[in-house]
């Protein structure tokens, strides 16, 4: 076929064009503000204790690159898996999703890493600095201890970790129950904490006398022994009630199978929750009594609401007065308490006696998880004084030898991940103290806090990453929501309830790869650049450049429009004043 | 294949087989099916190209003007209040020089609020720049878009296809839908006159004073001059391959015929029958269609209607204190033709009030009956 316009005058087309390149036209010289690439802090890693970098991991996750997901959690948590299930996941309560339907399922993702990470189907690579010469002692293989060991390990030092029982894991592998916390699941994390190159010497509990050889031969001691005695109640016939913690202990050990019956359980913690619904998986009816109402118990409220979902009764605001036998039975005799009038605004009630009330509570048994504490004394940290440094988490002293005291027993909170942010903080206080001193150590730490604290990041601590992070927390309205559609959150599949009574299995399976990639998507990924390139497509002046994964602003035709700051879905940008 | 197609998916059809490569648009009714079917297009993966969702027709057509500008081959499409958001950029589209095909389904403008029938909205952009084209049936709408296409490239002007809301829009009727194979011979891939280069960016649109604008807008006439032979030259191409051709005017019965109905759009095809009817009747009828507006066809409607008695056109528009716009410029094409027949101007269906057999048969009877137009237009069929 011929062309159409061979046989015809050429149509000429005159328009305005210019006629040499617009190159010329340096139109940044209009601008009087400039963009700049500022990643900011997202909310979930700042209320994470140990500082994940949940927004990047998210974003990692997303993109199936789990190796380096989980290289990204391993910076600032060796314990991926046994945090993806007993974590209280406070990230999510920060997460700013919330504010368009529901948090990011960022615990389960934790999970799914740590459990993935387990699997043996990642190449994990775990980069330790040269070896530094000094040696640590390390007293306890909780969270707190192994933790300590992870990271000094990381930074160099070599790592003798002291444990009384016969394994590793601490409170972790003794004091949470089987369908909480799988011991094969501990197991990897601890094995690929180990195979770091640190010795755990199991069967070796640690004297004073010991402590006091251990100044010869190492440079410096963390003590992370937690809670090792359960407080008492002081009332007529406690010895007819049985220790929780030991309860969960020998549970654990395999040494009891069977229970029936009647119980109550007297406390409001986590422990107390964890004997509870123990007992229920055994085939016993619980009352769960409580000095103070619901809503105060210290445990989790989700675990709560399981034990309650499970059958287990909860008798609030009810003081123990005495215990006295019936026959085979033990009767338990129940103060009536109420709140104080004196209370005033929120937070945990103050009880008091409501009058004479009592009632009396007949079970086959009793027992008491109210609280621990410290089995010897040298295991708390000293007073405050010159030599010595108190800190969110840890409290060092250098009075005879370098000393840092962890875990339960320095932290405010009591939580796994508070153990492990202390045993983080106690490697970088050392690393800090041998480099540069005690002065410094406060200054230094602050360098690394992840927005404001108190969680340190070992990546900016190390320079490997997060260095330029900004400290400001992003918030819900600095979002583009024009991005993100509302989409329903990930939920592991649970068992059911009554499938739970008849084994320890765990409850929530772990989320499957497609829901993890479904999950991640919801992410805002909260001040973090993912490489949405909206930045360079909308620049009305071309003025975005890529290189590689790298963007850049040409300022000799960025006029400052700002158009790339407000595209940017998720903060990561903004605008300054020329300087 | 022969297959059976809603006017509006009749559009869709031929901008699929052109290999529109940007389209964007903002729903309206009665339009939205044309568009819908090519988001689907989009969205299924049969159609390579990318869809722009925007906020307003006039987004719409800055975004295939942008796109154009960037050199591939654009569609877009609206109705009444949608074009009128539109107008200042269509100004834009053509003194840019740009290829874009737009269907524009004939719709009146509110208020008050009306979805039907009304050629106003696009008569009211006459004056834009765009090559208008009216089309009479499915077959025509499918013929007519692949058509533009070629025409648009071929000039660097923007074309307006044009259809009837509803009568055409929404009625089903047997299409002869071609493969892909024979309309690439007929329409191949776009080789853009104008297009960004992003190794020499120059800017587009920018100041022409006095010393040169109006050099512009010369060259955008004698682009529009050129129109009839090269669309002529197009419709022998397509005739070649699909055995069909429907010209800028189509004459019916006009050569002896002492009083021609000028028609347009769906109206032509009612009018086919009365003046059938009427002829039978010894009437001595012809029906003129017109096609293309802009180019306005002077010469061909010189030559068909000059030698008739009287000229009655039907306009569904109106330009008010003026008259039926169609009548008008057919006044103007014959006004300086010594002799030339007295033009009547009707005014009917305006707002998708149905133009029956009856209506057409009425007007021509006025025509016949009345010495001469004794006024600009006579609305047709005015309730009390």
């Amino acid at each position: 076929m011929t062309k159409a316009n061979e046989s015809f005058q050429e149509v000429s087309i005159h328009i305005s064009r210019s006629s040499m390149t617009t190159e010329v036209n340096k139109t940044g010289s209009w601008r009087f503000v400039r963009p700049k690439y500022d990643e900011k802090t997202a909310p979930c890693s700042a209320a994470c204790p140990a500082g994940e970098d949940i927004a990047r991991i998210e974003m990692l996750a997303g993109q199936g690159l789990f190796e380096a997901a989980v290289e990204t959690v391993l910076l600032e948590n060796p314990f991926p898996a046994v945090c993806g299930r007993v974590c209280f996941h406070p990230c999510e309560n920060a997460c700013n999703r919330a504010g368009l339907d529901a948090p990011v399922a960022i615990h389960s993702l934790e999970r799914f890493l740590g459990d993935g990470a387990a699997g043996g189907g990642l190449r994990l690579s775990l980069d330790k600095l040269p070896d530094n010469g000094k040696k640590v002692c390390i007293v306890g293989s909780g969270p707190a201890g192994l933790a300590a060991a992870y990271f000094l390990t990381r930074l160099g030092y070599l790592c003798d970790v002291f444990e009384a029982g016969t394994e590793p894991g601490g409170l972790l592998r003794w004091g949470i129950p089987e369908y909480r916390l799988p011991a094969s699941v501990l197991k990897h994390d601890i094995d690929r904490i180990e195979n770091l190159g640190i010795n755990i010497h199991c069967n070796t509990p640690v004297t004073r006398r010991f402590l006091k050889d251990a100044k010869q031969r190492y440079d410096a001691v963390f003590i992370g022994c937690g809670h090792g005695r359960s407080l008492q109640m002081g009332i007529a016939g406690e010895e007819l009630a049985s220790d929780g913690l030991g309860f969960l202990y020998h549970l654990r050990r395999g040494q009891i199978s069977a229970a029936g019956g009647t119980a109550a359980v007297i406390g409001g913690g986590n422990a107390a929750v964890d004997v509870a619904r123990s007992l229920v998986r055994l085939g016993t009816t619980v009352v769960l009594a409580y000095r103070r109402r619901r809503q105060d118990m210290p445990a989790f409220q989700s675990e709560v609401a399981m034990a309650v979902e499970e059958g287990v009764e909860i008798m609030e605001l009810v003081a123990p007065v005495r215990i006295e036998a019936d026959g085979g039975e033990s009767v338990l005799t129940l103060q009536k308490m109420k709140v104080s009038p004196a209370q005033t605004g929120g937070g945990r009630a103050r009880v008091v006696p409501d009058g004479e009330t009592t009632r009396g509570l007949k079970v086959d048994r009793i027992f008491t998880a109210i609280g621990a504490e410290a089995l010897e004394p040298w295991q708390l940290p000293p007073a405050e004084n010159s030599q010595t440094l108190r800190m969110s988490h840890c409290t060092l002293t250098i009075k005879e030898q370098p000393m840092v005291f962890g875990g339960d027993l320095t932290n405010r909170l009591k939580s796994v991940t508070d153990a492990i942010a202390s045993g983080k903080q106690a490697a970088m206080a050392l690393d800090i103290f041998f480099k540069s001193g005690l002065e410094v150590i406060q200054e230094r730490l602050s360098a690394c806090l992840v927005g404001k604290g108190p969680a340190l990041s070992m990546a900016r601590y190390l320079g490997v990453g997060r260095t330029t992070r900004n400290s400001h927390i992003v918030l819900y309205d600095e979002i583009n929501r024009d991005y993100f559609l509302p989409a329903a959150r990930a939920a592991a599949t649970r068992l059911d309830v009554d499938k739970r009574m008849q084994s320890v299995a765990q409850i929530e399976q772990t989320l499957t790869s497609t829901q993890v990639l479904e999950e991640t998507g919801r992410c805002f990924n909260c001040g973090i650049c993912n490489d949405c390139d909206n930045c360079r497509l909308f620049c009305p002046e071309i003025a975005v450049t890529l290189t590689g994964t790298r963007r850049q602003v040409n300022l000799d035709y960025c006029k400052g429009c700002g158009i790339c700051v407000v595209e940017c879905p998720r903060n990561a940008m903004a605008l300054e004043e020329e300087p | 294949m022969r297959t059976v197609l809603e006017g509006s998916h009749a559009v869709s059809e031929a901008v699929r087989l052109a290999r529109v490569q940007v389209m964007s648009a903002y729903p309206i009714t009665p339009q939205t099916h044309i568009v819908e079917a090519l988001s689907e297009y989009c969205a299924a993966g049969t159609m390579d190209a990318r869809f722009i969702c925007v906020e307003s027709e006039h987004s719409a057509m800055a975004a295939v003007i942008g796109a154009s500008s960037g050199g591939v081959r654009t569609f877009t499409a609206t109705s009444s209040q949608g074009l009128a958001l539109m107008h200042e950029l269509l100004h834009w589209a053509s003194a840019a020089r740009l290829p874009i095909v737009m269907a524009e389904v004939n719709r009146a403008l509110a208020p008050g609020w009306n979805i039907w029938m009304d050629q106003t909205d696009s008569l009211a952009q006459r004056d834009t720049g765009w090559i208008q084209l009216y089309c009479e049936d499915g077959q025509e709408v499918f013929d007519t878009t692949l058509q533009a296409f070629r025409l648009a490239e071929s000039v660097n002007l923007p074309v307006m296809v044009v259809l009837d809301a509803f009568f055409l829009s929404h009625t089903f009727e047997p299409v002869d839908v071609p493969d892909q194979e024979t309309v690439d011979r007929f329409l191949p891939a776009f080789s853009p006159r104008i297009s960004l280069d992003l190794s020499n960016p120059c800017a587009f649109g920018q100041m022409a004073g006095p010393a040169v604008y109006m050099e512009m807008r010369h060259d955008i006439q004698k682009a529009m001059q050129q129109v009839p032979a090269r669309f002529e030259h197009i419709e022998t191409e397509y005739a070649a391959l699909f055995n069909r051709r429907y010209g800028p005017v189509e004459p019916v019965r006009c050569d002896d015929a002492e009083i021609i109905m000028v028609v347009t759009g769906t109206a032509a095809s009612t009018c086919r029958q009365v003046i059938s009817e009427l002829r039978r009747q010894g009437e001595k009828v012809g029906m003129l269609k017109l096609r293309m507006f802009r180019p306005f066809p002077t010469d061909l409607i010189r030559r068909i209607l000059g030698p008739a008695r009287k000229v009655a056109v039907v306009d569904r528009n109106f330009s008010f204190g003026a008259s039926g716009i169609f009548a008008q410029e057919i006044r103007a094409a014959l006004c300086n033709r010594d002799g030339h027949p007295p033009v009547f101007g009707y005014i009917a269906g305006l707002g998708g009030r149905d133009v029956p057999p009856e209506t057409l048969a009425q007007i021509y009877r006025m025509a016949k009956d009345s010495d001469g137009p004794e006024q600009e237009s006579v609305w047709v069929g005015l309730r009390d």
